[in-house]
């Protein structure tokens, strides 16, 4: 601030050249900015969450080892023994850890008034994208390490990789991203990020599958390809397609009477997967950002 | 372009924002020259933060233009320019809040970066402005262990840290203790003397009148006036000027005061019936209504000094005066 004049005409000369790089060029770096700096401020989030994936497939480990040290025996197929890790409680981790990434996404810049500083520097537009960028990154670098861990027991166990599981790992990053547009979407609606993180979990841990059981109660033996956590079925349905897609069960009625039989769908075809997320996803981005584009803070 | 126009580096022209039938900013029409110190005074809810926002471009203007000065050419502010133009202009907007978990330097590189300053050059300019705010010890430190008016002086730093010609600080002594409050103004003195430009908002009189070259005043949403404090003063015919005298212990009071009632009336420029002098026992300070005149000032300067008197302070503070003023203006009208 109180160089000579000399040093100051030759760095202002730099800083007119650097900011004439407006368009294009400028953007780019302003979202790879973003990245970086969301990188820093989610680095608390990211550890917690990955000791929370690290320690799930531990305890699924120490569970499989218990069976197996009571003479259960280890099933045949190396892909029946993969599904263990990613049927009973990776759906769950999944909408946690996107609720944790995604739950400040939009709302921060408004319940804390970030925005003020943010809003003048750079669009919201590219301060979205940036950060959808690094919270996915981050969401799937927890993703991939656990999968990275199952590949590496089966390897122990079985002397190799089934190639299904790579296939899985895909359909995991795809829907740990429709899982993040979700909460990025409630994130742009809500007042606040812890407020964010709790309806979106209620959202997904319960009343899409209160929605699923009445359904199925219902008698509705449709695909229910519009609720959300229906994708969540191609994680471990990939592993063995064409897998039996929905199951006939038999359920007993209370007092007695004869059973009643309802249709529950497992998993939707790899297409079916791929378009319904991929639209799933566009509509939350797309409201999000139009949200984003129109809210203004408490002081504006 | 004139050359007058070349010295211009912001310019509302008409500026007005509309929500839903309220008209919250309504032709708004200021020019800011490079290297003054404008002052936006108004009432809380009197469209400030309004003004200030859309100048940042954060809300779009319902009517008006803003021109502001790019690579040395006044251009209108649009959507498709404002990032180049905004480039020149460093914002603090109301309440700065920062996230706590990082510190200065993250926050600093990542809002440097965002401007394009140079990327080489960036450890240095931070180090350099927290420094300027005396914050260097901090740089590395967790900003939620920060007090408010340490956030506050941030939140300026922020706001320069790209190295604008033009700053636009909204309220930034709001909140602060009196210390952090002489600091900001300070700090906002120097960033005059670096040749900075600086529009100012605050709804407190004296913070203004401590800085600023011109002041703009708003009310309901319109500007009532805009121009130099001595010619507001000279416009509304009322000033005080405070002087005290060496020793005033062996005089009457109320005889003195007629002596220099006397004495300074003609040189006042108010009507004899209206004009007053009056004695602060407390604080030993003498007060002489007058019209605000300059040449008046030293007329009545000159008659005391003439008629012996010891004057140890004579002054004509700053701050009464626009408050004076800012009542005179937004007043209701009968």
């Amino acid at each position: 601030m109180r160089s000579n004049q000399k040093q100051e005409l030759i760095m202002l000369k730099d800083i007119d050249a650097d900011r004439e790089k407006a368009g294009l060029k400028r953007n780019v770096s302003q979202i790879g900015n973003t990245i970086t700096f969301e990188f820093k401020k989610n680095l608390r989030s990211f550890i917690i969450m990955l000791i929370i994936f690290t320690s799930v497939f531990f305890l699924l480990l120490l569970i499989s080892e218990l069976q197996l040290a009571q003479d259960v025996a280890l099933p045949n197929d190396p892909i029946d023994y993969v599904d263990d890790y990613l049927t009973q409680f990776f759906g769950f981790l999944i909408i946690i850890s996107a609720s944790l990434f995604g739950g400040s996404i939009i709302v921060e810049d408004f319940k804390k008034q970030t925005g003020n500083l943010l809003f003048p520097k750079i669009s919201k537009t590219r301060l979205l994208i940036g950060r959808l960028t690094s919270r996915y990154t981050l969401n799937a670098i927890c993703v991939s390490v656990y999968y990275v861990l199952v590949g590496i027991v089966t390897l122990a166990k079985y002397g190799e990789i089934p190639i299904n599981l790579w296939a899985s790992l895909g359909w995991a990053l795809l829907y740990t991203f429709i899982i993040l547009t979700f909460v990025t979407f409630m994130s742009s609606v809500m007042r606040s990020t812890s407020a964010t993180i709790i309806v979106s979990i209620l959202f997904l841990l319960i009343v899409f599958n209160i929605i699923t059981m009445i359904l199925r109660f219902a008698g509705l033996t449709m695909e229910p390809l519009f609720i959300l956590t229906y994708y969540e079925g191609i994680i471990s349905g990939s592993l063995a397609m064409p897998n039996p897609r929905y199951a006939d069960i038999l359920m007993p009625t209370p007092g007695g009477g004869d059973p009643v039989s309802f249709t529950m769908w497992l998993t939707p075809t790899e297409p079916a997967a791929l378009i319904g997320m991929l639209i799933y996803a566009s509509i939350f981005l797309f409201f999000a950002y139009l949200i984003y584009q129109r809210r203004q803070s408490k002081s504006e | 372009m004139n050359k007058s126009n070349q010295e211009v580096l912001i310019q509302l022209k008409n500026l007005t924002k509309k929500f839903g039938e309220f008209y919250a900013v309504s032709d708004v029409n200021i020019e800011v020259n490079r290297g003054e110190i404008v002052g936006f005074l108004g009432p809380n809810g009197a469209g400030k933060s309004t003004t200030m926002k859309m100048i940042a471009y954060l809300l779009e203007p319902s009517e008006g233009e803003i021109w502001i000065r790019g690579n040395g050419e006044l251009k209108q502010l649009t959507r498709k320019n404002k990032s180049y133009l905004l480039d020149n202009l460093g914002f603090l907007i109301e309440n700065p809040a920062f996230y706590g978990d990082l510190s200065p330097r993250t926050i600093l590189t990542y809002f440097a970066k965002l401007k394009g300053y140079p990327k080489e050059k960036i450890n240095q300019r931070i180090e350099e402005v927290l420094e300027f705010f005396h914050l260097e010890a901090w740089i590395d430190k967790k900003i939620k262990t920060f007090s408010k008016g340490m956030r506050q002086k941030i939140g300026v730093a922020s706001a320069i840290i790209h190295d604008p010609d033009i700053i636009v600080l909204d309220e930034p002594q709001t909140g602060l203790d009196p210390k952090a409050r002489r600091e900001v103004r300070d700090f906002i003195l120097e960033l005059k003397q670096m040749g900075k430009t600086i529009f100012l908002s605050s709804h407190l009189l004296y913070e203004i009148s401590e800085v600023a070259d011109r002041v703009a005043i708003i009310h309901h949403g319109k500007i009532i006036a805009f121009d130099t404090l001595d010619n507001l003063e000279a416009k509304t015919k009322k000033s005080i000027i405070n002087f005290e005298l060496l020793n005033t212990e062996d005089k009457s009071q109320n005889h003195f005061l007629q002596e220099v009632k006397n004495l300074v009336q003609p040189f006042t420029g108010i009507e004899k019936d209206l004009s007053w002098v009056k004695y602060n026992e407390e604080t030993g300070v003498f007060q002489i209504f007058f019209d605000g005149n300059p040449l008046n000032q030293l007329n009545i300067l000159k008659s005391l000094i003439e008629k012996g008197f010891k004057i140890i302070e004579f002054s004509v503070p700053k701050a009464g005066l626009l408050e004076d003023l800012f009542i005179e203006l937004t007043k209701p009208e009968v």
